[in-house]
């Protein structure tokens, strides 16, 4: 049997834009959907970065794009007949913005009657923060992650980047797929409100149960353990390597096993086998003491030597990885061949984030480059919905497209 | 009707992947937790009701599984093999996070489990995969979001980096799960033919991370902390009178600045140039510092109803605890209560980040107690008698 991906056959009317609705569209991209984006062309630089490269280019790998000019009723009609031709409509923009064009979900049924529109706007549709803007920071500030991932002074820091992105993003893409299969089940489509504000929220429970049911206020000392208590655990200094000082060791000791394993793997020193370190009840207690005692040895070591002889005897230890760790220097990633190449325009090649799964009976996904605004044009809007060069000629000049 | 009515799931899975089978059992599927008879781990992971540790009290495991059932089974015993494998035969998928090989060892490995069912889907879930030379290396959640790149880049740069809120690394490896079962199920619905899913919570951690990897293969930079400073660097902290806010640069740069220079606040921030949003970003650090000075003597709730009138997109720096009465997330349906018959109370848990319109028909069920439903899936799926059912218990099986 000639295998195929699983989404081979699936088409996504995508107008996301910016980072997380392209994550979620980058999923489905992944497993075979052919993905179109409906994109505006803007003379000048990018206010989101380089196109192909960067983050653009690494979310936006794999799709296609069209450029439509939605301010136009023409450009709204070429995308309504491109919905026709789809099997999914998703978009982040804030509530209002589809009504507007006429592109919402009660629309576009009667455009196509089995479509299933997703829209991941900020706050979702309802509310009454429904129309606000937010973004990936304000949303992690909003939902508690700022104020509790604190500094060891108290001093909030949060994410340095936007997780509420990235989780709005594999939401997204899940609720897709839960609608295909109804749909596959049912014959019926349907519309999907899915809040970004709301998938912060689904992945902080056990806080927010402990709250609600506990009446507890969350602090960054409560919050710090939630996989239960372990000693040593969190995060220590190790050896510069080279010139950078900047390196460190994450550890998690939990069970009287992996206590002895940790103490025979760092030599027994005579500190270790004191009674006050005997159980975890007893490190737990003298947390402060033994955190100096391990972070003294950690000091004298190699970041990725460290956990390299901490794992060989059974010990849950990593390496804190900076970029050139995870991209350059990750033995697991290389082997598993997690990381995609793509080839630029120009020839060169560049490496894309993967996927984080293997399918034991679908082909090993494969990335094309990202395609700069409107680089479909032809397939979309001639082989797609069938318009003559002659017809989409007039449409330029109409501004309904720009070519 | 729910959008996963009539799919069954075996979920053989330990805390780091529990995740996986509630976004299941959420969406109307039928989660049968299979658990050792002395109960799952994630039982014993606090917070608990009341802070009294009991494997019936664990608030972790009750926001993992939630709207799933529970089976007892002792999975070392072989008559606990083989009750599983008959269950196997009919269920659409099994969820499990294992050492990788231990499945093989016990008989359930995947040639094992597709032969007795072919049309069975197996999402395997571990720390690194099936595969390659860390693949028996040992990791929790703070190890996979370290080694995953998710936590180097949040922080103060002279300080340790920050673990985020919440087991994130478990949760980035259970929705990209739950994700590739969808695809691959999708995938049995047109070839008739169920697969093996081999997730990585480490790739799925990295997959998680927004500008780490992309910076580095494209720029060959190496991210790095900035205290609060968004890598974009259009956002950081500040500190008023009673709490903190998320200061944000882009939006009506115009209002903001107005509204500044009005509290005589603004210094240099009038000039032109400042409109520019690149502008604003290569000096982000003067700029929030100006800021900064500026929100101090304000209340939090005052500068953001006024931030909010100009629609300037500022937002407050919560407590995990002030989303129970956040207008927002009520206002939708986010919590709902569940009954808890055993205690006489309701207990009010978060949802779910979406509402599907064709099938809101919700059945919630509240978190298993140990072993609560194991006679009656035993009895109702495979025709066990009361007789049998007492002898399993006898041997310890169930």
């Amino acid at each position: 049997m000639q295998r195929r991906a699983p989404l081979e056959g699936v088409r996504v009317a995508d107008f996301t834009w910016v980072v997380a609705g392209p994550v979620a569209t980058r999923i489905l991209a992944d497993q075979g959907a052919e993905v179109i984006k409906i994109e505006r062309k803007i003379e000048g630089a990018d206010a989101l970065g380089p196109r192909r490269t960067g983050l653009q280019g690494d979310i936006n790998r794999s799709k296609r794009s069209v450029a439509i000019n939605m301010a136009t009723a023409q450009g709204v009609e070429l995308a309504r007949r491109l919905v026709a031709k789809s099997d999914i409509v998703i978009d982040n923009f804030s509530a209002r913005v589809m009504k507007q064009w006429g592109m919402d979900y009660e629309s576009l049924t009667r455009v196509k009657s089995d479509i299933i529109c997703i829209s991941m706007s900020g706050f979702g549709h309802s509310g009454p923060r429904a129309n606000y803007v937010s973004y990936g920071p304000t949303l992690q500030a909003l939902a508690g992650f700022t104020l509790m991932m604190a500094s060891r002074r108290g001093e909030p820091a949060g994410y340095g980047y936007s997780y509420a992105d990235m989780a709005g993003g594999y939401s997204g893409a899940l609720a897709a797929l839960f609608a295909l299969w109804h749909r596959k089940k049912t014959g019926r489509g349907q519309f999907i409100d899915l809040s970004q504000f709301e998938s912060l929220a689904a992945v902080i429970g056990p806080a927010l149960l402990d709250s609600s049911v506990n009446e507890r206020s969350q602090s960054p000392q409560a919050t710090s353990m939630p996989e239960g208590p372990a000693a040593p655990h969190g995060v220590y200094r190790c050896r510069s390597l080279a010139e950078d000082d900047d390196r460190w060791l994450a550890l998690s000791v939990r069970t009287h096993s992996e206590w002895r394993a940790f103490v025979n793997a760092i030599g027994s020193p005579a500190w270790a086998v004191e009674p006050k370190f005997a159980s975890l009840f007893l490190r737990m207690r003298n947390r402060t003491e033994l955190d100096a005692h391990v972070e003294r040895w950690t000091r004298a070591h190699d970041a990725v030597k460290a956990m390299e002889l901490l794992q060989r005897h059974g010990v849950a230890a990593g390496l804190v990885a900076n970029g050139a760790d995870l991209c350059a220097r990750n033995p697991q990633l290389e082997a598993r061949g997690f990381w995609m190449p793509v080839t630029l325009p120009d020839g060169s090649a560049l490496r894309v984030t993967g996927v984080p799964f293997r399918l034991s009976d679908a082909p090993l996904p494969k990335a094309r480059c990202t395609p700069d605004v409107g680089d479909d044009n032809d397939y979309v809007l001639g082989e797609v919905l069938g318009l003559t060069r002659g017809e989409r000629d007039a449409l330029a000049a109409a501004g309904a497209i720009w070519q | 009707m729910s959008a996963l009515a009539g799919l069954r799931v075996l979920d053989l899975t330990d805390r780091r992947a529990a995740l996986c089978g509630k976004l299941f059992a959420d969406m109307g599927a039928d989660v049968i937790l299979v658990e050792p008879p002395d109960g799952a781990d994630s039982r014993r992971i606090g917070p608990f009701l009341d802070d009294r540790p009991h494997r019936d009290r664990s608030l972790f495991f009750w926001n993992y599984n939630l709207n799933k059932r529970s089976l007892t089974l002792d999975l070392s015993h072989e008559r606990g093999i083989e009750l599983l494998r008959s269950l196997a035969g009919s269920a659409d998928v099994v969820i499990e996070s294992f050492a990788p090989g231990y499945m093989e060892r016990v008989g359930l490995g995947w040639a094992d489990l597709h032969r007795l069912n072919p049309s069975l889907v197996l999402c395997s879930i571990s720390p690194f995969g099936q595969s390659g030379p860390w693949r028996d290396y040992k990791a929790d959640d703070l190890v996979l979001t370290a080694l995953g790149g998710m936590i180097y880049v949040n922080g103060f740069p002279e300080e340790a980096p920050v673990r985020p809120l919440g087991l994130q690394a478990y949760h980035s490896g259970a929705y990209y799960g739950a994700i590739a079962t969808m695809c691959a199920l999708l995938a049995r619905e047109r070839d008739g033919v169920g697969q093996w899913v081999d997730v990585s919570i480490l790739e799925a951690t990295a997959s998680a991370v927004e500008h780490v990897a992309p910076s580095y293969m494209s720029d060959g930079v190496v991210q790095q902390r900035r205290g609060s400073l968004h890598w974009t660097r259009y956002f950081r902290v500040g500190r008023c009178r009673d709490g903190y806010v998320m200061h944000c640069t882009l939006g009506d740069w115009t209002s903001l600045v107005e509204w500044v220079a009005g509290d005589g606040a603004a210094q240099e921030l009038t000039g032109p140039q400042w409109e520019e949003v690149t502008y604003r970003k290569e000096r982000a650090e003067r700029l929030f510092d100006i800021l900064d000075q500026w929100v101090r003597p304000y209340f939090r709730d005052e500068l953001l109803a006024r931030a909010q009138a100009l629609r300037i997109p500022y937002a407050s720096v919560q407590a995990p605890e002030e989303l129970l009465d956040d207008e927002q997330l009520l206002s939708r349906r986010f919590f709902f209560e569940v009954e808890h018959p055993e205690l006489g109370r309701k207990l009010r848990y978060p949802g779910a980040p979406y509402m599907f319109s064709a099938t809101a028909g919700k059945v919630y069920r509240r978190p298993p107690l140990l072993g609560e439903h194991t006679g009656e899936i035993l009895r109702d799926e495979l025709g066990l008698s009361p007789d049998e059912l007492a002898a399993l218990s006898v041997q310890g099986v169930i």
